[in-house]
């Protein structure tokens, strides 16, 4: 019986159009015993397909196409191959390249295959630019790692023998084909025939025939599979296309040019070789001798694993550390009878060298966090990072410095993280700020070893918007029009229909019935989902105890010094790689910023862990909701929600970091602890109602309701009697790979343990739809009590250094819910003054400074923007600008500060249009357009012929009289060049020409609840989450405030190109107000357009007329979120 | 436009195929060998998809010749190579 030995899955990026799991299914559907996975120059899909064949009953062959070259730079033998010589380290693919097809015999061939495509990768991002290049490995390393793999001669066009076939160079073939019959003897080389019905192919395979016949080896048939069916042919020819950044009709030379090289059954494929039955069988004899199995015997160990002191060790530790953390506490005994529960379950686990390795890596952030920071900084009394997730909770992670978060005192359960059942290794997440993070990734492959320690792969897959814009291109349609439907379609669209309506939205009925847009519609559907290009996971690192590269091929990541593995998340999880998440959290960097800047500008050491927790004005501001650039309560819905939960200590804010997830939000909890706050701070005496007095206990703190992942499992085992084990199976049940079979049996369970427990049905199944609905989507409250901390600390630094914390922001962007514009206009109207880039004054970064002249500032400080904020300006000439005038004094005049600094012309154009170099020479009149004139005049770095000018300290002399920017103009130029203003807002300008009958959102205050109101603004972010039935919200901003819009789906679908990406609105709608929230529901949407034009010294007829649409093309679009919240 | 006509344009031809849609004769003459077979599925994303199945012939009166056959229709024709 035939099997198929050469198939492509997605993970043949931009050419295999299906995922391994659909092969899987494929091949087990038409009745494959075996089938083999050859992937070009990976084993991406390997473990996923591994996995998914083996709950198919289909076995699966590991192997992969590998492209050698064939003629690298340097002297070439007469076999017309590399001479040997050319080591492992040999100079990269430099000539023509072709195809083997390797596959896995033995473990040694698995290691093998591994290196070869370790080395195939090794110099593909060599460039200046690491863009990724064509990997290949020489035929010398293939000779050095045949031990074990069979190997094939490749496919039909670019196969080593078949390829030369193709080329007109027979001779050429048969001498590669000899030279690997003599690497891989008559037992392990074969002739590979293909029937892709191209013009050639019979007499291609009779070359190849009488080839195999004079080397005397079998050949074998193979079917070279693209798609697990023949409808996804047009897609496979659509991501060629894509691949080679091509049109369909450019791409076909490259295309395979008909729908055969779908999977098919056994029978069709007999049938196809009818003429070399003898090939046929030959895949039957090699699919028995290719039995490795990669689920079973891939001999990976962690660093530790087999340290046999590992246990004392770990217990050494933790007790050095547990005298200095708990003496004098009052749960001492309490804490030492967690610490021993705990040490005991990671003995019997065998996972103390887990933990020490974790220590260890911890060891190393620390210093690496003493390098970034120097020796001097105020940051250096932070630690290095922080735990999050649910290793927090653990009392182990705690005393090994893994968490800060005292476990004990702050009641957190760590049966979720560790208990006896676990089968695979415990998650243990570390955050740390982004500076130290990129030292501390290259630092870790350095400490286990290069060849030890890799960052695991992600694969970005097609959503809509990708979909659209790479389709449309091979589709050759108007680029306008693929901008205009990508700009429209949003994150949610999943299906043909729903970009199909956004398709009609933004084109009109008309243009999409045009035969190529219904042909994008159809692809669209089928690529969703599909990888595009393998890139590294935001921090997940994988160490081994033995090299790396045996387990799973290496390959350079995108960033210099950084490397990854083959497999994504899920399949070094398969794998059982001990993963470490090493996450970059931006507001952690921002905090340490701030604490940087507070140092230099205010000469104060603060430490963070000694900050009061109860302060009142802190505590003021959350409740008031007055929380933009917080840490984790600053989004629309936080903010909707603090005014009415009104938390009170630290406590409250752990649940409220928690609350606004999906989890609670759809399992029904926010309205009930909300109303049950509400009643308590009337009357104290209030008794919670609980769903049954047996979860009082689980669900204290959160007033009888479900916000914590963990009490999903402490309900099931107080009101079911589940075992910690059945609970946890519980919750991944739950979890994102649900299973509908597996929650049904649960259900049946937990009605029958809690009817044992006395509990009336009713109840019992009130409590299950409650957990049904939470579904996992939350946060355990280890993590949140991690996250709620950085939100105090956070909303501390904003109120007590107000100035140092907006700085910190705007030099960590982007990150959080606001763009900086937001972020400077809030801090405005609080009084912290912002000053504009000035070449005489700003750093490279935005920073904190004393006013020239004292006025009524919070702090007395001004944020001064830093030039790295002009957009176009070269990092390195702003280095050079700010260095020299700190060592040679404030610049006098422009041609000076060319000459001094060497910063070319366009930068210095851009500083200009930007402002930053008004004022020179001091005391001149501050206008960009004089500015201009001067830059223009000194001619510094401009580019004549074949050399630069150079710039002469010469003054140019005086402009001429030039009419002045005016506040409109300057806000244009300070929107193109840096993306916000800090001088007036737009709509304070633009407010004098607006209909009168607008009000602003500092009028909703004093308006009635239910008035109809007009309003306009700039919007800053638009969200449209899942769990909100299709509402998007926006925030608006005037020269005032913010206001929040309710956008209900009706409005949405009437105004969807509106909504998704004006920057300029008029809303109206209903005002409604609840416990000091106020919203408007919006009923109708309209772009701005004013009545008169924005007021100026010398009004300009040209800038009257396109006032609004110049400001609608350089202000910023406002954040827009789809799927946060999960 | 009247007048022009396009250099190798495929051109009708009357053929008998075996069984299996393999051509047996082709205007009353039979075909001695198959030479090649292949199939060109392209342009299917524009409203004139092209589907060929081609056969590459030996004739008995010794001459070479390239048939093909539409998707639509089933109908034959000769193509100048």
């Amino acid at each position: 019986m035939y099997v198929e030995l050469h198939a492509h899955s997605a993970f043949s990026f931009l050419d295999g159009a299906s995922t391994p799991l659909e092969l899987a299914a494929g091949a087990a559907a038409q009745g494959y015993p075996a089938f083999a996975l050859t992937d070009h120059d990976g084993v991406w899909g390997s473990m996923e397909f591994a996995h998914a064949c083996k709950g198919f009953g289909v076995r699966a062959i590991t192997g992969a196409e590998l492209t050698v070259e064939l003629r690298p730079a340097g002297p070439v033998s007469d076999s017309g191959l590399s001479l040997p010589g050319g080591s492992s380290e040999s100079s990269p693919p430099a000539g023509g390249t072709a195809h083997l097809t390797l596959l896995v015999e033995s473990e040694a061939g698995y290691r093998n295959l591994c290196r070869l495509l370790t080395l195939a990768h090794a110099h593909t991002r060599d460039n200046t630019t690491r863009s990724q290049t064509q990997p290949g490995a020489t035929l010398e390393q293939v000779e050095e790692h045949a031990k074990g793999l069979v190997c094939l001669s490749g496919c039909a066009r670019d196969g080593v023998a078949a390829g030369a076939f193709e080329r007109g160079d027979t001779a050429g073939g048969e001498r590669v084909a000899r030279r690997l019959l003599e690497v891989f003897g008559r037992d392990r080389f074969r002739v590979e025939l293909q029937r892709p019905y191209w013009r050639r192919d019979r007499a291609r395979n009779r070359w190849l025939a009488l080839l195999a016949e004079r080397l005397a080896v079998p050949c074998v048939a193979t079917g070279n599979i693209h798609s697990h069916d023949r409808s996804r042919a047009p897609l496979q020819d659509a991501l060629v296309a894509i691949g080679r950044c091509e049109t369909l009709e450019e791409s076909e030379p490259y295309r395979r040019g008909n729908s055969t090289s779908a999977l098919t059954s056994p029978a069709a494929m007999t049938a196809r070789f009818v003429e070399y039955p003898e090939a046929v069988a030959e895949t039957e004899r090699l699919a028995e001798r290719l039995r490795f199995d990669l689920t079973e015997q891939l001999g990976y160990r962690y660093p530790g694993s087999e340290d046999a002191d590992a246990d004392t060790e770990l217990a050494r530790v933790c007790n050095h550390h547990f005298g200095r953390r708990y003496a004098g506490s009052a749960r001492l005994l309490e804490a030492q009878w967690r610490l021993e529960e705990e040490l005991a379950i990671i003995r019997k686990l065998g996972l103390s060298g887990f933990f020490l390795l974790h220590r260890d890596l911890l060891e190393l952030a620390r210093e690496v966090a003493a390098e970034v920071r120097g020796p001097e900084s105020a940051r250096n009394v932070l630690p290095p990072g922080r735990g999050r997730g649910s290793s927090v909770s653990s009392i182990v992670c705690y005393l090994t410095g893994l968490s800060h978060v005292d476990p004990v005192e702050a009641d957190l359960f760590a049966g979720r993280f560790l208990n006896e059942e676990t089968t695979t290794l415990p998650d243990i997440d570390l955050d740390f700020p982004r500076d130290i993070r990129e030292v501390l990734i290259p630092r870790v492959h350095e400490r286990w070893g290069a060849d030890r320690s890799a960052l695991v792969a992600a694969f970005p897959t097609y959503r809509p918007k990708g979909a659209v814009r790479d389709l449309g291109k091979t589709l050759g349609l108007p680029p306008a029009e693929i901008d205009r439907v990508a700009k429209t379609v949003g994150f949610h669209e999943r299906t043909a229909a729903e970009i199909e309506r956004d398709l009609v939205a933004s084109l009109g009925p008309e243009r999409a019935k045009e035969p190529r847009w219904r042909v994008l519609l159809e692809l669209a559907d089928e690529i969703m989902g599909l990888p595009r290009h393998s890139s590294q996971h935001p921090g997940g690192m994988v160490i081994s105890t033995r090299p790396l590269i045996d387990v799973c091929p290496v390959v350079p990541a995108a960033m210099k010094g950084r490397q990854t593995v083959q497999w994504d998340k899920d399949s070094c999880a398969d794998a059982g790689f001990l993963k470490i998440d090493l996450l970059g959290l931006g507001m952690l960097s921002a905090v340490e910023r701030c604490v940087e800047e507070i140092g230099r500008a205010r000469g104060e050491r603060l430490d963070l862990s000694r900050i009061p927790l109860d302060d009142e004005e802190t505590f003021e501001s959350i409740r008031a909701a007055e929380t933009t650039g917080v840490f984790q309560i600053e989004s629309r819905a936080q903010m909707q929600m603090l005014p009415r939960t009104q938390p009170r200590d630290l406590d409250d804010l752990i649940v409220q970091v928690a609350l606004v997830r999906p989890g609670p939000i759809q399992g029904g909890a926010i309205h009930p602890y909300i109303e049950r706050r509400k009643h308590l701070r009337e009357d104290p005496g209030y008794k919670v109602p609980y769903p049954h007095p047996l979860l009082e206990p689980v669900l204290e703190e959160t007033l009888g309701t479900i916000v914590f992942q963990e009490q999903v499992i402490e309900s099931a085992m107080a009101l079911a009697g589940f075992s910690s084990s059945e609970a946890e199976g519980l919750r991944r049940a739950m979890s994102r790979k649900r299973s509908e079979e597996a929650i049904q049996e649960h259900h049946r369970r937990f009605l029958a343990g809690a009817a044992a427990n006395g509990v009336s049905e009713e109840v019992a199944e009130r409590v299950w739809n409650q957990i049904k609905g939470f579904s996992g989507y939350g946060f355990p409250k280890a993590h949140s009590a991690a996250f709620g901390l950085l939100s105090y600390q956070s909303a501390w630094l904003r109120i007590h250094y107000g100035p140092e914390f907006l700085c910190s922001l705007l030099n960590e962007q982007p990150m959080g819910f606001y763009p900086p514009d937001s972020l400077v206009h809030e801090a405005q109207r609080r009084g912290i003054r912002v000053a504009p880039p000035d070449a005489n004054r700003s750093r490279v970064l935005c920073h904190v400074e004393t006013p020239r002249e004292e006025g009524d500032v919070r702090g007395g400080l001004v944020v001064r923007i830093g030039l790295g904020y002009v957009k176009g300006v070269k990092k390195e000439e702003m280095e050079a600008l700010v260095a020299e005038r700190e060592r040679g004094g404030p610049y006098e005049g422009i041609a000076e500060l060319a000459s001094r600094s060497g910063v070319g012309l366009p930068s210095l154009e851009r500083l200009a249009w930007a402002g930053a170099l008004d004022g020179i020479p001091v005391g001149s009149e501050e206008d960009r357009r004089q500015a201009l004139w001067q830059v223009g005049v000194t001619g510094a770095g401009r580019v004549t012929g074949s050399s630069t000018q150079l710039a002469l300290p010469m003054e140019p002399p005086a402009p001429p009289e030039l009419e002045p920017l005016g506040d409109w103009g300057k806000l244009i130029a300070d929107y193109r060049s840096t993306g916000m203003t800090v001088e007036k807002h737009p709509m304070k300008l633009l407010r004098p020409g607006l209909d009168p009958k607008l009000v602003r959102s500092s009028d909703l205050a004093r308006l009635d609840h239910g008035a109809t109101i007009e309003i306009a603004g700039m919007v800053t972010a638009r969200q449209r989450p899942e769990t909100a039935n299709g509402i998007t919200f926006m925030l608006l901003e005037d020269e005032r405030g913010s206001v929040n819009l309710i956008v209900p789906p009706s409005v949405y679908e009437r105004h969807r190109p509106l909504v998704r990406t004006a920057p300029l609105l008029r809303a109206r709608g209903r005002l409604e107000r609840r416990e000091g929230v106020v919203n408007i529901v919006v009923s109708d949407l309209a772009p701005l357009e004013r009545t008169a034009p924005p007021q100026q010294k010398k009004p300009n007829q040209e800038a009257r007329k396109h006032a609004i649409a110049e400001l609608r093309a350089v202000t910023p679009a406002g954040h827009a979120f789809g799927r946060r919240g999960r | 436009m009247p007048g022009l006509r396009r250099l190798y344009a495929p051109q009708r031809v009357a053929v008998r195929t075996d069984p299996r849609g393999t051509p047996a004769t082709v205007e009353g003459q039979e075909v001695e060998t198959v030479r090649e077979e292949w199939l060109v599925e392209d342009r299917w994303w524009t409203s004139k998809p092209l589907r060929r199945h081609y056969f590459e012939l030996a004739l008995g009166d010794g001459r070479a010749l390239t048939v093909f056959r539409t998707a639509r229709g089933q109908r034959w024709y000769r193509q100048r190579a």
